[in-house]
């Protein structure tokens, strides 16, 4: 089955861009032979051969190839190879644990009928998710800016966050898919010949979930990846943030500056200046498109190679 | 399925009580206030305080212009461009779908932001201001924020179109159709698409769901100051009841667009039995 899914090519497609994105970003100073602290410092004013100014940072991509540097004077195209891993592996985790919570709570109790929780996905119906998850990060910093919190625990109650507010409507699809399996004749009777819930979660439900469990995980995956795009333009970063002042010292600009390297935080950080350096948020925008691309290539090679799989058990029957 | 007016209340029920729980979250899980230092009936974006009756009725007018403008108009032009597309030969239509898979991937924050950074570009180059990109003085814009909030819109409506199309093709009344000589253009138009606008129904609460999302991101990139912005920066209070101006309406439109595709599957049931 695994097999089959590699063979169609869409999905290879799609997985060997990420994987080779993750290769990428993990050896990068490696493959293209440079020293990764002096490739990521700021880059100071360019000169001539006479020692006059002729270019000053931010550089546009025709000064600094190939993609400029950001407001700061970064240089662009290091920055979003570097950050590549952490934006992914964020997205998957996120994924992961929305699935498996979800799967988990549906799983103990999908007959039980918790009220509470209906109430709740009806209404995040009406409230989009990205306005969901800055109300409760702008609540955690201002907490974190009373009482002082390691960036761990920062960052695990941020995850905690993101979560969470994938799991309520995944919880509902799943009991739902859960409740219409366990309806099927051959599940009532085995349930009925005495066997244990365990196991016939494990040997039948399980099973039957796999394929709707792939696709969801992968589309929660892309939803993660625009959810983290539309925080990083709401200065909501992943692990927090320093605030530089920049400008007159007698008017200094509150300039948010994310800790970790992901593209989120890049696009954030440029946003403000977005006349200034257009190119540093749409660099980093692109790379979510085309990582988005490759998932859903990846979703439309699984989907693929399931109808494959039924047509085949069709003939068969 | 008639419409109730008890099913809808019970509805109503659980979004009001779904959204007071959901603003009573920051302080619960996190255990910071933030609702003590504010007033009631205000919101405050970037220290200035506006209070919430009557600006919000005038905000909620004008972000509702540019999301009902740009739905008509994506579900418009998704239509012209499905029947532009099947009248093509195969392989282009192939063709077209493998190109909505890769604009389908684009972010709505990427389409925003391409489009103000180019229109400034034209701007600058050519001395032609193309559209205005941002609120100035609070006069309203609307062209530019419908254009955008428009384009994934319309590829996604393009793309379940052409599908259910696929689907529609092979069914037995085309065939029929087909054998009794009357011409590809008129099966299409006269037949076709009527099923496809009802079936199309199926998939309304995910494409408001997501163009509400959209909205928010088009408002936030070209400075908007609409209902989002305010939903956005209200906390307590505030926040309920601009959640409950949104949702009430919109639960009535979804309500009554249920009770209407349901009595119309059960026809259509009926009618295959």
């Amino acid at each position: 089955m695994i097999l089959k899914t590699f063979m169609q090519p869409s999905f290879l497609f799609g997985f060997l861009f990420i994987l080779v994105l993750l290769i990428f970003s993990y050896h990068w100073p490696a493959i293209f032979d440079v020293n990764k602290e002096k490739s990521l410092e700021l880059l100071t004013n360019k000169y001539n051969d006479e020692g006059t100014v002729i270019a000053v940072p931010p550089f546009k991509p025709s000064d600094v190839p190939p993609f400029g540097t950001d407001v700061a004077g970064k240089n662009l195209f290091y920055q979003i190879i570097d950050g590549a891993k952490y934006t992914i592996l964020i997205a998957f985790g996120i994924a992961f644990f929305r699935v498996f919570v979800s799967v988990v709570i549906a799983l103990y109790s999908p007959k039980s009928k918790i009220s509470y929780l209906d109430d709740l996905v009806q209404a995040t119906l009406y409230i989009p998710g990205t306005i969901l998850a800055y109300m409760l990060m702008t609540a955690l910093f201002s907490k974190q800016a009373m009482e002082p919190m390691s960036s761990t625990k920062l960052i695990i109650m941020q995850f905690f966050i993101l979560i969470m507010i994938g799991v309520l409507p995944l919880i509902s699809t799943f009991s739902n898919e859960i409740n219409s399996l366990l309806n099927k004749d051959y599940i009532v009777s085995t349930i009925a010949l005495g066997s244990k819930k365990t196991y016939v979660y494990y040997k039948h439900v399980l099973p039957e979930l796999t394929e709707k469990l792939v696709l969801v995980f992968a589309q929660q995956m892309i939803q993660s990846l625009i959810l983290l795009a539309h925080l990083g333009v709401l200065a909501v970063f992943i692990g927090g943030s320093v605030t530089l002042f920049m400008g007159e010292p007698l008017e200094p600009i509150p300039f948010p500056i994310p800790i970790e390297g992901e593209w989120a935080g890049i696009i954030g950080m440029s946003f403000a200046k977005l006349q200034v350096t257009p190119w540093a948020v749409l660099f980093p925008l692109a790379f979510f498109a085309v990582t988005i691309f490759a998932m859903n290539l990846m979703i439309r090679g699984i989907q693929n190679s399931f109808e494959v799989k039924s047509r085949n058990s069709g003939v068969i029957k | 399925m008639k419409f109730s007016l008890k099913r809808y209340l019970l509805r109503i029920r659980s979004i009001v009580f779904g959204i007071l729980i959901i603003s009573i979250l920051p302080p619960l899980l996190i255990g910071y206030n933030s609702m003590l230092t504010a007033k009631a009936w205000a919101f405050s974006i970037d220290n200035i305080e506006f209070s919430l009756f009557p600006d919000i009725f005038d905000k909620y007018k004008y972000s509702m212009t540019i999301f009902f403008a740009s739905l008509f108009i994506g579900l418009i032009i998704a239509m012209i461009l499905t029947f532009v597309t099947t009248l093509l030969p195969k392989f282009i239509q192939r063709l077209i779908f493998g190109f909505l898979t890769l604009f389908e991937s684009l972010p709505d924050l990427f389409i925003a932001v391409a489009l103000q950074v180019s229109v400034i570009y034209i701007f600058k180059r050519t001395g032609w201001l193309v559209a205005d990109v941002t609120m100035f003085f609070n006069k309203p814009i609307y062209l530019l924020p419908i254009i955008t909030l428009s384009i994934l819109p319309t590829i996604q409506l393009f793309k379940m179109t052409l599908l259910l199309m696929k689907e529609e093709q092979d069914k037995p009344y085309v065939t029929v159709a087909k054998a009794m000589g009357l011409g590809r253009l008129y099966i299409t138009l006269r037949h076709v698409f009527r099923n496809i606008i009802t079936s199309l129904f199926q998939y309304y609460k995910s494409i408001f769901v997501f163009m509400l999302s959209n909205l928010f991101i088009v408002e936030y990139v070209f400075n908007l100051n609409g209902f989002m912005i305010a939903f956005l920066y209200s906390r307590g209070v505030a926040f309920v009841v601009t959640a409950l101006i949104l949702a009430l309406p919109f639960s009535l439109v979804f309500e009554l667009v249920e009770s209407y595709a349901g009595s119309a599957n059960r026809q259509e049931r009926e009618e295959a039995a």
